[in-house]
């Protein structure tokens, strides 16, 4: 695409075709074009061309069915819903007791509840206070004590023989 | 194929739940009425620096009140006592140590303990041991040092 005439631009003159161009410009470009062969012909081979690229496009349209075009759309939006409630549901199966084996969740609870309480048992529930309670001391010898160690609350009974 | 499923399903679930009962009711099928006494002969004295490697885990209580430097393990023994049934230990000295487990009092061990010397009860003692415990009890004079009976009860 040549173009001798150095007035307007190509942008100028595809500006001009879309009446993009300010309304003094658009008015001197077509009182120019009168005078001037190369711009007109610019211009007859910008629309031209213009037109070919319409043509072509208004007949690819023209040639897919609306229809389809819905048809898809309305598969897609459904399996995004579909992969959304199957999302919510494995999420609600995982950490809820719905789902199909509910009973069993439950009954692993329980499981793992008195396992835990028979393991720890001894530990929870162990009396407080001293290793032992000296309930009653009988000796021929007038010296006994009975200590309780501060840290572990050890009980150790001292008698002296002597 | 669904109903050979449902039938592993269903014995599954019977299975949970019968060692669930069978875990809950351990402790009363198999009724835990033996006490394992474990009684340790210690002499101590204030010889040089010494602690038995099988005393390590008890003399670290007694260091703390007694002024001995050394601890020998002179005897070990391990009984398995019903209720109501004689444990005996011979002492140095001709001495004898009785323990026996009488019954529970709450989650204690009542234990009564005899030392015998010369066949002559010299110290009674009733007590009541915290399960997996100890207590020690001292004072016969031997060997320029002085015994220690450390007697520990557990359940089983």
């Amino acid at each position: 695409m040549k173009q001798t005439c150095t007035r307007y631009t190509l942008e100028d003159i595809s500006r001009f075709i879309d009446n993009e161009l300010p309304r003094d410009q658009q008015a001197a470009l077509a009182k120019h074009c009168v005078h001037c062969p190369d711009c007109t012909h610019m211009i007859e081979l910008c629309n031209s061309i213009s037109n070919k690229f319409t043509n072509h496009f208004d007949q690819l349209s023209l040639t897919v069915d609306p229809s389809i075009i819905e048809q898809k759309f309305e598969q897609k939006f459904e399996q995004i819903q579909t992969l959304e409630k199957s999302w919510k549901k494995s999420w609600k199966n995982l950490f809820g007791f719905s789902g199909r084996y509910s009973y069993l969740k439950l009954v692993s609870i329980i499981a793992i509840a008195m396992i835990g309480l028979y393991t720890f048992q001894g530990k929870f529930f162990d009396p407080s206070g001293p290793s032992a309670i000296v309930k009653y001391v009988d000796t021929d010898f007038a010296s006994v004590m009975i200590i309780e160690t501060h840290k572990e609350r050890h009980t150790i009974i001292w008698f002296s023989e002597t | 194929m669904v109903q050979f499923k449902k039938t592993i399903m269903k014995t599954t679930f019977m299975l949970i739940v019968f060692f669930c009962f069978c875990l809950f009711t351990h402790q009363l099928a198999f009724a835990k009425n033996q006490v394992i006494t474990d009684v340790k002969v210690i002499h101590a004295s204030t010889g040089p620096d010494h602690v038995d490697p099988g005393l390590k885990g008890n003399i670290s209580e007694l260091r703390s009140v007694f002024k001995y430097t050394s601890y020998r393990l002179i005897k070990d023994q391990r009984m398995k006592l019903n209720f109501n049934q004689k444990g005996r230990v011979i002492l140095p000295g001709k001495r004898t140590l009785v323990v026996m487990p009488s019954d529970m009092d709450g989650k204690r061990i009542r234990y009564l303990i005899n030392i015998q010397k010369n066949n002559h009860p010299v110290f009674k003692t009733q007590v009541l041991l915290k399960n997996n415990s100890s207590i020690t009890i001292g004072g016969p004079q031997f060997k320029n040092g002085t015994l220690l009976f450390s007697i520990s009860g557990s359940l089983q």
